[in-house]
């Protein structure tokens, strides 16, 4: 056994596509993921607007509405309100506010002000985000109306203020240990969806190995079957702690990723090698040829990827995306990694996580060791 | 015209392989027979047959890669159907593909195969030394076998199969796509090889390679052995027993009992007959009463070829 490893380590090392697919290619992605999906911790949503009644009472709204954290005003003509309407209907803008003539006159006047919003029916959740700002700026208009009436019927500031105190208070508290944004969802997912890029690797070297008879000859050799087996999975085992470790430390090291309970996080790689490779072993001696096991891998690393939560949260996916993403290791390997890195989770908190990825590679495991007399016979 | 010699079995050799009745399909496709021939000990022992004849099935039984539905295989007295520790321990064998990593040296590659037949450490390192110096490959031993030369690469592919010292080495179509000067340096390695005690087998569908090499052979076709034996005796028993007359200006053979079949043979007669000597008489007696200008009377030495035509029916086809 000791012999294959040795062998399988040397092949992987001289191949240099295994570098580039294990490695640089997953750092590659981090850096566009991280430089593209980085951005929207900047997130902004821009209105156009136009003021019709130009007064300082709104300019002042307007003004207010531009200091809410991650919305952008930007100023329109008046003369340019059937071009911008026309535009926000063909999709081109997405939202317009209209401050209405008279606005400051009727706020003086302790009459009803009017304020028109326009939006592009495709950003209908954006448009009710927006909606929710501008109810709460105008309850601050209300609150302003309300105060000076109770000031005018001679109530004290302090009874003034406990008649506005709002009924329910909602205080923010963030619990994770580090702030979870866009590299605690880039770097743990990016490593995880390409430690199952291993399995490409895998089919390749076993059906070198079968078509080049070189499997046949070392069956010749009294080579037991089982040692073969294990021989060839375990450097692929080591590979994927190698990328995991590189990958993480890249995030570390480049984008300060805290990496939270080292000792959870070993057992984690440790699990998610198991289970990359284990899977990888099952596929090599279950596919029919390389392309086979090419197409299959792709279905699982990207499907995976996709609805276990690797590319955007698992929380922004539709219910039933999610609830199928549970069933996909890649879930549970990410859940794990962002649970260490931004929930402070220790080894008890990730359990379920290392039950399920190693139940994975063992099943994997398995199916291999059922499946490698079939796949000896078509060798020889 | 064949002129090659007779060869003649070495005499009271002990019988290192025996193989019996073996029998083996693959789906509907039955690729042996009934597979049955014995190999003494230090022969070389040809097995010729065309492809898909069934040479590389039973090679591959015989090296413990395939498994046989039917029959037996004892080497040194063990069923290798059923020991396999007996076929890892005493045969090497060389398939007909070129088994090496690539992108491991000749060195590399020797030391791997040694490893996987058990030999470790100091042992290995003077095997494997040998392995080159035999090859012709010492000078080369730490480069990467992939800027090898197809030649020096199916001598590598033997010595992979050497480094445990094995007892019989079972060769399958060794000289397949290399040149002749590639080739006979092959062939010297194996005559080395049985100098030195190691039983070979070598399968081929090249006749001239049979009768170059081997003084045993089996003639395998559609999954059977059709003769086996010594090649002297093959050659003796299946062979054609003719005499080639070359005479100017004779258009005719004159009939004789003696005389079993004339045929044209370019500007000369190919006389069969199953006494040639008697025959030879004859023939000297006619010319001499006939005043026959006679340019050439010779014995024919059989051929495998011709063998192969006797026992099959069919000439050797690719």
């Amino acid at each position: 056994m000791k012999t294959i490893i040795k062998k399988e380590i040397k092949m992987m090392l001289r191949e240099k596509g295994n570098l580039f697919f294990l490695i640089i290619m997953p750092i590659l992605f981090i850096v566009m993921f991280g430089s593209i999906f980085g951005k929207t911790d900047h997130f902004s949503l821009t209105i156009h607007y136009i003021d019709d009644d130009a007064t300082s009472m709104s300019s002042a709204f307007i003004h207010q509405v531009d200091q809410v954290k991650g919305v952008k005003m930007v100023h329109e003509k008046a003369s340019d309100l059937p071009d911008v309407i026309d535009k926000i209907k063909k999709g081109q803008l997405s939202f317009l506010l209209v401050v209405n003539d008279g606005f400051e006159a009727s706020l003086k006047d302790g009459k009803q002000a009017h304020i028109k919003f326009y939006q592009d029916p495709a950003m209908e959740s954006e448009g009710g985000t927006i909606e929710a700002i501008l109810q709460s700026i105008a309850d601050d208009y209300r609150k302003q109306k309300i105060m000076n009436t109770l000031h005018a019927l001679g109530q004290s500031n302090e009874a003034i203020a406990k008649t506005l105190e709002p009924a329910v208070h909602i205080k923010k508290i963030t619990p994770a240990v580090e702030s979870i944004n866009t590299i605690t969802q880039v770097v743990p997912g990016m490593t995880v969806m390409f430690v199952f890029y291993i399995m490409i690797s895998m089919t390749r070297r076993f059906f070198k190995e079968k078509d080049s008879r070189l499997l046949s000859r070392c069956q010749s050799t009294g080579m037991k079957p089982i040692e073969y087996l294990i021989g060839m999975w375990i450097p692929y085992a080591l590979g994927v702690v190698v990328q995991c470790t590189v990958l993480l430390a890249f995030g570390h090291f480049v984008y300060h990723l805290h990496l939270g309970d080292l000792k959870a996080l070993c057992l984690l790689i440790l699990a998610l090698s198991l289970c990359g490779s284990g899977i990888g072993l099952a596929l090599s001696v279950l596919v029919r040829g390389e392309n086979q096991g090419m197409a299959i891998t792709q279905v699982v690393a990207l499907g995976g990827a996709m609805v276990g939560g690797l590319w955007v949260p698992s929380y922004l996916l539709p219910s039933l995306v999610q609830k199928i993403g549970h069933l996909t290791p890649q879930f549970w390997a990410q859940k794990g990694l962002q649970d260490i890195f931004a929930h402070g989770a220790g080894v008890s908190g990730i359990w379920l996580s290392l039950v399920i990825l190693f139940a994975f590679g063992l099943a994997g495991l398995f199916i291999a060791v059922i499946r490698l007399p079939h796949f000896l016979k078509s060798a020889a | 015209m064949n002129q090659m010699d007779l060869k003649n079995p070495q005499p009271n050799r002990e019988t290192l392989l025996e193989v019996d009745h073996l029998r083996k399909t693959f789906g509907k496709l039955e690729a042996l027979k009934n597979v049955t021939f014995s190999v003494n000990t230090g022969s070389c022992f040809g097995l010729l047959g065309p492809n898909g004849a069934g040479k590389s099935t039973t090679m591959k039984i015989l090296a413990g890669i395939l498994s046989a539905d039917s029959g037996s295989a004892r080497l040194l007295g063990k069923n290798v159907l059923l020991d396999k520790s007996v076929v890892a321990k005493n045969v090497g064998y060389v398939p007909q593909e070129i088994t090496l990593y690539e992108e491991f040296t000749a060195l590399e590659n020797l030391t791997f195969f040694g490893e996987l037949y058990g030999v470790k450490g100091r042992e290995l390192r003077k095997r494997t030394e040998k392995v080159l110096e035999d090859t012709g490959l010492a000078e080369r031993a730490r480069d990467k076998v992939k800027t090898f030369s197809g030649g020096m690469k199916r001598r590598i592919n033997i010595g992979c199969a050497l480094l445990h010292r094995p007892r019989l080495l079972i060769l399958d179509e060794p000289t397949v796509g290399i040149d002749p000067q590639s080739r006979n340096r092959i062939f010297e390695m194996i005559r080395k090889l049985t100098e030195e005690g190691v039983t070979v087998i070598y399968s081929t569908h090249y006749m001239e390679e049979v009768e170059q090499l081997c003084d045993e052979a089996a003639i395998i076709d559609h999954g059977e052995v059709m003769a086996h034996g010594p090649l002297g005796e093959l050659l003796e028993r299946y062979g054609r027993k003719a005499v080639y007359l070359e005479v100017t200006g004779l258009k005719e053979i004159p009939q004789h009992p003696l005389i079993k079949a004339a045929n044209r043979e370019g500007i000369g007669w190919i006389l069969e007959s199953e006494n040639l000597p008697e025959l030879m008489q004859w023939l000297l007696s006619v010319a001499s009463n006939q005043r026959w200008e006679v340019k050439q009377l010779d014995i024919v030495r059989p051929s495998l070829e011709q063998v192969f035509l006797t026992v099959t029916g069919t000439a050797l086809r690719d």
